[in-house]
């Protein structure tokens, strides 16, 4: 019994040592935390070779649009803050070619134009960024975006062909958006 | 929101790692029935026992081997952002765990047969355990996304499985010599409700492109399955006690295992134990639901290329690229049964007694009213020895070393101290309590005692207690 007493007291002495120190938290930090990943991929990619080009009567060498319903969908639109729409267009061809980008919202009226006028090769890459958001143009051209109207028209000859191989000009494009996830 | 702060809450509180299932204060502490859960073999010497129904046997264990709450919540001025940021993503590891588990026996009796040799015990519990390995890749790229980099990111860093079951159970004791006891323990398991996600591989990876300036490749062979998930989702809140009630008590899916153990001892002082618990496994044919991800697409954007692309002037050319990705990498649905074994666990100890004998053993046993046999070993006043715990998880086994000193005062009470490591922690002290007071047994035991100076600070807690009625008396 005295060995009891005595190991019982001395577990007390340990339990309340070890016991009951709280350093307070505070759980409302987590409001404050922020999910904002920045999602990258490509976009569109149009290519046309010279032949196509010559092909063509008149200077306007194609005007399509294309849907793009990538952004307006609500888990994207609600979501997105703020982006970055690469293009580089590069023209192999031997004549000066102007490409025009316009984003359509889905009454097909005109958001937001890009136009790019190239030479023609060797001097051929040109690489713009465009910056939606509050360090750009408006998010919502981003997240009303329906559709992407590409033309080319071309402001050089339709019977010249370059030395390049297979010459042609290309539109590469990506997208770079930060979203709120939390 | 509340529901996303609960659930964040509850992956850094909740947050337990291998040693979860570790019962190492209660491993080989004979003097509790419920030492029979942990080894068939353990060398008990009850008439009988009973345990009162729902307070026989309480455990819960906790930890985290990455970051504890207070880590990430602390209220030191710091943005959580930026802690976020240094404590998860930049430090804890792929092999870091978040899991936990919980016991409650509703039912456990046990006793002798009317050859003293066999004691039979049996009895039913209900059992949750869920482990979650830190999603490494996964949470960068909730975080930052995947934007300028050409990094890989791995899916198969999701890893996580959880479940909940009752399982009834009866075990044999044999002491088949003087020296050796082996026992064994059939289990049915009813299965409540059961996620898995273990088996996941694949990659999210941006390289440059052939023709647009990035090309994304998901290359995927993911999936999760489920089982009582959408019976009790599906139930409304009057049903849900009946719905998991049915499940509990074999309307759910159904399984078998098996535990099995021995007793050696190796002199008359030194003991050798060993079990293995869970051999066993659960068919989840009730109410499956699974989901996949298999395949794998790469994607430029859309791709225009004249003239061809022109000669259907309908041609929807974004449809057709989300069509293609969703016939290559497919996410899809299913109902198959599937089967899943349970966490097999591994206990073995090296005990060496000494002090002064309690009682007598062998030929010489002053065997009371309630003597149980008389082939028993003395018990003795104090022991010391080590135990070793493994179990088997996603990842592959997990083991704890576990140093231990057992006192005993009387017949009375008995104080049982651990000291355990594992790659988690090197800092894990334990005690346990155990206290009969005529035919009541009152246990309780409580493991990383240093942690309880910081609670919130703690990466790993556990307790367990239980009341029994035992019969008892001076053998």
């Amino acid at each position: 019994m005295k060995d009891l007493l005595k190991y019982s007291f001395l577990g007390i002495i340990a339990l309340t040592t070890f016991a009951s120190c709280v350093e307070e938290i505070d759980s409302t930090q987590f409001d404050e935390l922020e999910l904002t990943p920045t999602l990258e991929g490509s976009l569109l990619y149009v290519e046309a070779s010279e032949q196509v080009i010559n092909l063509v009567t008149g200077n306007t060498v194609f005007s399509n649009d294309f849907n793009f319903d990538a952004f307006n969908s609500d888990i994207f639109a609600e979501r997105v803050i703020e982006g970055t729409v690469t293009y580089v267009v590069e023209n192999t061809t031997s004549k000066e070619l102007e490409i025009t980008v316009e984003f359509l919202d889905d009454s097909d009226a005109v958001l937001d134009t890009e136009i790019f006028t190239i030479q023609p090769a060797p001097t051929s890459i040109l690489q713009r960024e465009i910056v939606y958001g509050p360090a750009g143009r408006s998010i919502d051209i981003i997240t009303n975006l329906s559709s992407i109207r590409v033309s080319a028209i071309n402001l050089g000859d339709n019977t010249s062909n370059s030395s390049a191989p297979e010459p042609m000009i290309t539109l590469k494009s990506s997208g770079k958006f930060t979203v709120r996830v939390k | 929101m509340r529901v996303a702060r609960l659930f964040f809450l509850a992956i850094l509180m909740g947050c337990f790692y291998a040693h979860g299932q570790n019962k190492q204060l209660l491993y080989d502490f004979t003097d509790i029935p419920q030492s029979l859960m942990i080894n068939p073999a353990a060398d008990v010497d009850f008439k009988w026992y009973g345990g009162i129904p729902a307070l026989s046997g309480l455990s819960f264990q906790a930890g985290s081997s990455g970051v504890s709450a207070y880590d990430l919540l602390a209220d030191d001025g710091l943005d959580i952002n930026d802690k976020v940021r240094d404590r998860l993503l930049n430090n804890m590891k792929i092999s870091d765990e978040l899991s936990g588990t919980y016991q409650i026996e509703f039912l456990n009796i046990g006793w002798r047969g009317k050859d003293s040799n066999y004691f039979y015990s049996l009895g039913a519990y209900n059992e949750g355990d869920a482990i979650g390995y830190w999603f490494k890749d996964i949470a960068i790229l909730a975080f930052d996304g995947n934007a300028d980099t050409f990094g890989r990111f791995d899916l198969s860093h999701l890893k996580t499985r959880g479940s909940i079951v009752n399982v009834y159970h009866f075990g044999v004791n044999k002491r088949v010599s003087d020296k050796l006891l082996i026992g064994g323990r059939a289990k049915i398991y009813s299965g409540i409700l059961d996620f898995n996600s273990t088996r996941n591989k694949g990659f999210l990876q941006n390289t440059e492109g052939q023709n647009n300036l990035i090309s994304t490749t998901l290359d995927a062979d993911l999936e999760m399955r489920t089982s009582g998930l959408n019976v009790i989702r599906a139930a409304d809140s009057q049903d849900i006690g009946s719905v998991i009630t049915k499940r509990a008590l074999f309307g759910g899916d159904l399984g078998l295992g098996l535990d099995l153990g021995f007793t050696s001892y190796l002199n008359e002082q030194t003991v050798f134990t060993a079990s293995l618990l869970d051999l066993g496994f659960i068919y989840h044919a009730s109410d499956p639901k699974n989901w996949t991800l298999n395949g794998r697409a790469t994607s430029e954007g859309v791709e225009i290329i004249l003239p061809g692309a022109l000669a259907d002037p309908d041609a929807d050319f974004y449809q057709q690229l989300i069509d293609d990705i969703e016939a290559l990498a497919p996410f899809e649905e299913n109902l198959k049964s599937y089967l899943t074994f349970r966490p097999t666990k591994l206990n073995a100890s090296l005990r060496y007694n000494f002090g002064k004998p309690i009682q007598e053993g062998g030929a010489d046993c002053e065997c009371g009213p309630y003597a149980s046999q008389s082939r028993r070993a003395p018990r003795y006043a104090n022991a010391v020895g080590g135990q070793l715990y493994a179990i088997n998880r996603p990842r592959g086994p997990q083991t704890a070393l576990t140093a231990f000193y057992l006192r005993r005062f009387g017949n009375i009470a008995a104080i049982k101290a651990t000291y355990t490591v594992d790659k988690f922690s090197a800092t894990n002290i334990g005690l346990g309590l155990n206290l009969q007071a005529g035919p009541v047994n009152l246990y309780f035991m409580a493991d990383n005692l240093l942690g309880y100076q910081n609670v919130y600070n703690s990466r790993y807690a556990s307790f367990q207690l239980g009341l029994n009625i035992i019969s008892w008396g001076k053998k």
